[in-house]
């Protein structure tokens, strides 16, 4: 018994507020490890192709923590993914200041609450799929550099989280520049229902170098080489209004965004999830996106078995602008069933299968084809 | 930490005996100056929803180690929710950065000892363990 007692005392002074907190380092880590394969190459699909591909799905997260007093809390985390060649990005590194126990101040890189899963959109774990699917989770960066305020209220049952955010992101190389970064992420939760709906907005620039600015600039020449399939008669006027859509092309602080909508359901045993995303752009470069995803999942101990339907088709534009987009090919129409099985291994490790058939209706205004991904992977917490 | 583990192995066998009904109590220090707590207030103190008890004290959760008896009838019954509902839980909010969930300290008995001894902490136990040294804010 006087061993027990010291131990407790031990562990007493070990929890005892706030000296802990001051003291705790956090360490904790996620890894996602995939293998892939298509039946056929017809298909663009998250980079696989009909060889077996090892390391799309590879994905490794270490996270410190520590709070440097009663306030204040740092938060890194580091992620390494197979699909860039391991090259390590901070997905998170922020400074937070808890201004009262519903308002925290953060400062630094933050992940953008684009969607339903965005916080933690890499680590596996903490879903059913392998990866959440590309038809909505489309948007090829998740971190900007920034600053949020999260705000949490209670009204009745329902806890909401409301979450306020500005920033830029300007990566290096890219050519692009996305200012005045500014959205707005509601998230409510009572007992097992979820609603979700955001609202982003930027302005995109770009200075014509890099991997996207080289695309952009060869999109405004592609515009105005359209002369001679849209204006065969030479019209002067129409000849200006194709140079106007050319000017409208090119990026130069065009404002941009999109809205979703999320609702989820989940009581341990059923659980569902829909999404909706629909984006708006002055330039017509950008065409108007709509995207969703329904899943149900229905658990059986430690299986769960779900299924997914999702969907994206990009509109085009009415008149003259619409007609550029269409023989620019930005016409794009495709959907995925995905069919998987999650089994938790032990209390930090799951093992999932999934099946999925992708098939692109329309793409880049062409039909396209359509083919199964088969993906085993393993996700981890420690 | 080893040493201890035959010791507290014996003290788990012992409570794990004397179990009939199994009722578990949610238990504070008897120099914690909240009287009954709903069962909404204990769900949103250990899911890291609240920090402060109902007098506006901080409150500091600590949980039984994973697996016992107490802590499934805890999280089904209290928090509504399954083991593994509660891991994808904290997944999401450790890799997140907004929090971490309550420490793991034991047993009935640490709980009890540990509970007693700090008017911040809140904890649950068996009933059956319950004694002068804590105080009972919910029972179910």
């Amino acid at each position: 018994m006087k061993k027990i007692t010291i131990l407790s005392a031990f562990a007493a002074i070990a929890v005892l507020p706030p000296l802990t907190q001051a003291n705790d380092l956090n360490i904790n880590g996620f890894l996602s490890v995939g293998v892939s394969m298509l039946d056929n190459n017809d298909v663009t699909l998250d980079g696989f192709d009909n060889n077996g591909n090892f390391k799309n799905d590879t994905i490794l997260g270490l996270q410190i923590s520590k709070q440097v007093n009663d306030k204040t809390t740092v938060t890194g985390q580091l992620v390494s993914r197979g699909s860039d060649d391991y090259a390590t990005e901070s997905a998170w590194a922020y400074v937070n200041y808890a201004a009262s126990e519903n308002l925290d101040l953060r400062l630094g890189r933050i992940r953008v609450p684009f969607f339903y899963y965005s916080d933690f959109l890499e680590v596996g774990y903490a879903y059913d799929w392998v990866r959440p699917p590309s038809e909505v989770y489309s948007i090829p960066f998740s971190s900007i550099d920034g600053t949020d305020l999260n705000y949490r209220f209670s009204l009745g049952s329902w806890d909401t989280n409301a979450q306020l955010y500005y920033g830029r992101y300007s990566p290096s190389g890219a050519g692009v520049d996305l200012k005045n970064f500014t959205g707005l992420a509601l998230s409510s939760t009572s007992r097992n229902f979820t609603l979700r709906a955001s609202y982003h907005r930027l302005e995109i620039e770009t200075d014509g170098t890099g991997s996207f600015g080289a695309g952009n600039t060869a999109a405004v020449a592609g515009v105005t080489a359209l002369k001679p399939l849209l204006n065969p008669t030479n019209d002067a006027a129409i000849d200006a209004d194709i140079d106007q859509v050319a000017v409208d092309f090119a990026l130069t602080g065009q404002e941009l965004g999109f809205y979703g909508l999320a609702a989820g359901y989940d009581n341990g045993d059923i659980s569902a999830i829909a999404e909706y995303t629909q984006s708006f752009a002055d330039t017509p470069f950008f065409t108007s996106n709509t995207t969703y995803l329904v899943k149900v999942g229905k658990r059986f101990n430690d299986l769960v078995g779900h299924l997914t339907y999702t969907a994206t088709e990009n509109e085009l534009d009415s008149g003259l602008e619409g007609d550029v987009q269409k023989a620019l090919g930005l016409e794009n129409k495709q959907n995925s069933i995905i069919a998987g099985l999650r089994y938790d291994y032990d209390t930090s490790t799951a093992l999932k299968f999934e099946i999925q058939n992708h098939d692109e209706e329309i793409v880049n205004g062409a039909k396209g084809e359509s083919a199964m991904l088969y993906t085993v992977a393993i996700d981890l917490v420690f | 930490m080893i040493k201890f583990k035959p010791t507290l192995l014996a003290l788990l066998l012992t409570t794990a005996s004397l179990i009939v009904s199994a009722e578990t109590a949610v238990i504070v220090a008897t120099s914690n100056g909240n009287g009954a707590i709903d069962k909404a207030t204990i769900s949103k103190i250990f899911l890291g929803k609240t920090k402060s008890f109902p007098d506006d004290s901080q409150a500091v959760p600590i949980d039984q180690d994973d697996g016992s008896a107490v802590r499934e009838s805890f999280n089904s019954s209290l928090l509504g929710k399954s083991s593994s509902q509660l891991k994808s839980y904290w997944s999401r909010l450790i890799f997140t950065g907004k929090g971490t969930p309550p420490k793991q300290l034991g047993s009935d008995a640490d709980i009890k000892s540990l509970v007693s001894s700090n008017p911040n902490m809140i904890g649950y136990i068996d009933s059956s363990a319950v004694d002068s040294s804590v105080k009972v804010v919910l029972k179910f």
